[in-house]
Order: structure tokens, then sequence, then C-alpha cells
């Protein structure tokens, strides 16, 4: 047992695309071995507009090394078992947004871990929405 | 309308009890549910040392609802690809790592880039989105 991801793509946009499915294993950075530590499963419910950290990286508890293999996944799960298309959330990695994650989308993206790159959430309306999100690093 | 899923099962012994996610998502375009994403660009190629190279050869409609996918097939394991958006660092892909996230391309310093290093990178790719503008012909 380690810590896996595995994904599954289907679409019918382009005829015959056969779709993704694809997995990895989290390992240390340029080995074999697995990936040794992880922020804990997290939830974060934001109600207004405004960026929040979602990771501090110098406040985390475990300091992960920086600029290795470390990975996050962030999911928008809405908000008491309603999940609105409509409500995005920007998330950023210090102050560069990446994309809008909208009621249920998911991502999965490697992290620097360095100080500055915070990860951040930044909802697009005052909607109430929950953020949940694990991110999985070596110690340094 | 066009359809395009993805689903993700994630699972860890680092916690007390073993960590198991399952999440699937419609990709939808920007805040509707009526109207799925309808155009895709794949990819599947080598990446050579050296230089930064935009992974997308065009110019995605910005911050709307796109979902990039991008999976390095090296089997050295100490091999890996560098993405970048702009001029932030985000992360690296080693050999057999894969990350799928929401793409914004919110200008064109928004265009995410990958730089092989170790040697030539085998890497995999797939953008859906809701439009794009192809570079001219010089």
């Amino acid at each position: 047992m380690a810590t896996t991801a595995t994904i599954s793509i289907s679409s019918d946009i382009a005829p015959g695309f056969g779709g993704i499915s694809e997995s990895m294993t989290l390992t240390q950075a340029g080995t074999l071995t697995d990936i040794d530590s992880t922020s804990g499963f997290q939830i974060r419910k934001l109600s207004a507009t405004g960026a929040v950290d979602l990771i501090t990286m110098a406040s985390e508890i475990v300091e992960p090394k920086d600029s290795v293999a470390s990975k996050i996944f962030i999911r928008n799960i809405g908000y008491r078992g309603v999940i609105d298309k409509s409500v995005g959330v920007t998330i950023g990695v210090n102050a560069e947004p990446i994309g809008l994650l909208y009621g249920g989308d998911w991502m999965m993206m490697p992290l620097t871990c360095i100080d500055a790159d915070d990860i951040t959430a930044n909802p697009t309306t005052d909607d109430t929405v929950v953020i949940e999100y694990v991110m999985f690093f070596e110690e340094a | 309308m066009a359809t395009t899923t993805a689903a993700v099962t994630l699972t860890s012994d680092l916690l007390s009890d073993e960590m198991s996610v399952n999440a699937t998502t419609t990709c939808m375009k920007a805040g509707t549910t009526a109207d799925g994403l309808d155009g895709m660009e794949y990819g599947y190629l080598d990446l050579v040392t050296g230089d930064e190279y935009d992974l997308i050869g065009a110019t995605p409609t910005a911050s709307k609802a796109s979902k990039l996918y991008l999976k390095n097939h090296s089997t050295d394991e100490t091999y890996f690809v560098a993405i970048t958006q702009g001029t932030q660092a985000i992360g690296k892909l080693y050999g057999g790592d894969w990350m799928f996230i929401p793409a914004d391309f919110h200008d064109a310093a928004g265009e995410i880039a990958v730089t092989a290093n170790g040697g030539t990178n085998k890497i995999c790719y797939a953008l859906f989105h809701e439009g794009i503008t192809k570079d001219a012909s010089a």
C-alpha cells in the first residue's frame, strides 16, 4: 500500500477518442520510494469573495521539502449536498490564478512547496461553498 | 451536448486509517449545467531538454472552464517535466506522474509551459475547452 491516484477520462467530443485511464503511485522525487508526508484531509468553508490560503507553506507543521514531487488534490464539493455548477472557486499558486473549480470539479496538481507558493482559493460569488483538499509531500 | 467526464480514485495509507476518495465530474462550460465542453486537443510527443515550450499550440479562450490533463510517460523515474504558468513555477511531474487542472489561460502570460529535465521526456496531454484561436500561419 502506498499513495496512489487513478484518473479516468471519457469524452465524446472527438470521434474515435478512446478515453484516458492512468494510475500513478506518489513517490519521492527521482526515486521509487513512496511519498512520506501529508497535510491530512481538510475542508474549508468559504462564504465570500476574496482569496484565502488553503495551504500556507511557511506555516505547515511538518516542513515540506522544496521543489520536489509534492502533489495536491482539491475538490469543490458544494454546500450541504448541493453542488452548484455556477459557483466557482479560483485556485491559485502564489498570486497566479490556475483555474476555476466549479461545483463538483476536482484537480490534482504538482507543487513546488516553496514558502512563497501558497495555495489560494477565491470564490467568484458570496454563495457558500466547501473546498476539500489534501497535500502529499516530502518532509524537509 | 458533448459529454466529458473525469473521475479520480485517490488512496493513501499515510493516515491512521486508510484514506480513499472517489470523485467524478462532468466537465461543463463555465458556470452552466446546460452545455458541456465541446472542443479538445490531444497530443503525445517527445519533449527534448534545454528549452521551455508552450504546451498548447493555440490560444484557448481565457477564463473559461477548460481542463488540462498531462502525464509524463517517461519510464525513468529520475526524468521530470517542470510545469510553469507565466512566470510562476507550478511543480514537477516525474516519470509516471500525471496532473489534471482547471486551466484559466487568463491572458497571454497564462500559457502552460513545460521543460524537460534528465533526458527526452515522453508526454501525453489533453485539453478540453470551449474555444481556441489557432495561431496564424507564418
